[in-house]
């Protein structure tokens, strides 16, 4: 809402700017990983999406099952599903951590840290550990 | 290595008095004025000159807003002559105000960290101005206002708004019971519940920092609101648990908390809103019909 500039300007009829908050405030391992299970979360809503197109064109039949195949097989849908991949650890490792904090436990702020980044090694550590399986499986 | 040069590579952070100095950005990477009104944008202010025989000296970028003026806030930098000045941030705008510019606004009192008057974003991190070091700050220090304030003029912002929620968790003793003939007793276990919570001091550091309320400030209640309500709650000789939990209820007052503990990072009292708010949790879980 701004002021009408036809009017004459007077301190009692101002509207108080409000001081920045995400602008100025400093990233911290509480904030950063908070807003990445969110994204998180709302990448794998989408990605729930794809898992449906896949699962429609291997009941429609081996012409438009190849098709979504060829796509996820691309260099493209690989980076995509690499994403999601790390997407899904990362959403699941920091949902046990609200889980455990649902149990009042790991309050301190040494703890808070400490399995905040607990939560994004175990992630890419997992992330890794899936795609290596797959490749050894599919060997 | 040093103890500072130390704690410049810390991962794991073990108390609030831990200034951030390595962190891989210093603001999130959005533009200075996303998604902020037209009248809260901020505007390159005036450089003062360096006094005339200085030789220590460290710059302040501080945020400046003149109620009496038309213009929108704006950032002026200070110079300040550190062999002239206190050790702490607050000895830092005092002395600006006195030696400077003495239109510069800001609250203080106490300057001991216990009135919790001079609470201010410092280097991006809200903290009492006379419990931070001067040498704690960046090269250029930022002082700005606690986060997501209305702003009556400068440093000084409105905090109405939150003490009309502080007001709303009724804190104060309730009872039902007829009044004994002395005061109400306490075992020192029973009292040690509160410790940790009592302490409070109400600068509301923790619920500026709270991006929960940034977003839902006028539904959420807060950390430094909660946190008092669970003081009421843990305290053995107050008997108004149920109507207490029972004003919480709903989608935002208590539940508007999505744990991202901002707040028991920055509590410059070093308490911990984010473990009362969980404790509160669990209770109304107890106390479900």
């Amino acid at each position: 809402m701004d002021q009408d500039s036809t009017t004459p300007y007077s301190p009692a009829n101002r509207l108080r700017p409000r001081s920045p908050n995400i602008q100025i405030y400093r990233p911290q391992l509480t904030s950063v990983l908070s807003i990445v299970n969110r994204i998180s979360g709302v990448l794998l809503s989408v990605c729930a999406l794809g898992l449906v197109i896949w699962l429609i064109a291997a009941a429609a039949g081996p012409q438009a099952y190849a098709v979504v195949r060829e796509g996820i097989a691309s260099w493209a849908g690989r980076a995509v599903l690499f994403v999601a991949t790390f997407a899904f650890f990362m959403h699941l490792c920091g949902s046990l951590r609200h889980l455990i904090w649902d149990t009042v436990h790991g309050f301190s702020l040494r703890a808070i840290y400490l399995s905040g980044w607990i939560v994004f090694a175990a992630s890419m550590v997992l992330t890794v550990a899936a795609w290596v399986t797959s490749a050894w499986i599919r060997r | 290595m040093s103890r500072q040069e130390r704690e410049t590579f810390v991962m794991i952070i073990r108390s609030p008095e831990q200034v951030p100095r390595f962190t891989m950005l210093k603001r999130f990477p959005l533009p200075r004025n996303f998604g902020v009104s037209r009248n809260s944008r901020i505007a390159r202010g005036r450089a003062w000159p360096v006094l005339a025989g200085a030789v220590r000296v460290k710059a302040f970028d501080v945020y400046r807003y003149d109620p009496d003026s038309p213009e929108n806030p704006r950032i002026d930098t200070y110079h300040v002559d550190l062999d002239d000045c206190g050790p702490m941030v607050l000895d830092a705008l005092i002395w600006i105000k006195n030696k400077i510019d003495p239109t510069l606004t800001f609250r203080r009192s106490c300057r001991e960290g216990i009135c919790g008057s001079c609470s201010m974003n410092i280097d991006g991190t809200n903290w009492l101005a006379c419990t931070r070091f001067i040498d704690d700050t960046d090269n250029t220090a930022m002082i700005y206002p606690l986060a997501n304030m209305p702003i009556i003029k400068d440093l000084v912002g409105d905090q109405t708004h939150l003490f009309a929620q502080y007001a709303a968790i009724k804190p104060w003793l309730r009872t039902n019971t007829p009044e004994p003939a002395r005061e109400r007793l306490q075992s020192p276990q029973q009292r040690s519940k509160i410790d940790g919570y009592y302490e409070c001091i109400l600068c509301f550091c923790c619920t500026s920092g709270c991006p929960s309320h940034w977003w839902n400030g006028d539904r959420f209640l807060g950390p430094a609101v909660l946190l008092q309500a669970w003081r009421w709650l843990a305290d053995s000789r107050d008997e108004a648990t149920a109507e207490r939990l029972d004003d919480m209820r709903g989608t935002f007052r208590l539940y508007g908390c999505h744990t991202i503990l901002n707040c028991t990072r920055t509590c410059p009292k070093g308490l911990n809103p984010g473990k009362a708010i969980a404790e509160t949790k669990r209770m109304m879980l107890e106390h479900r019909d």
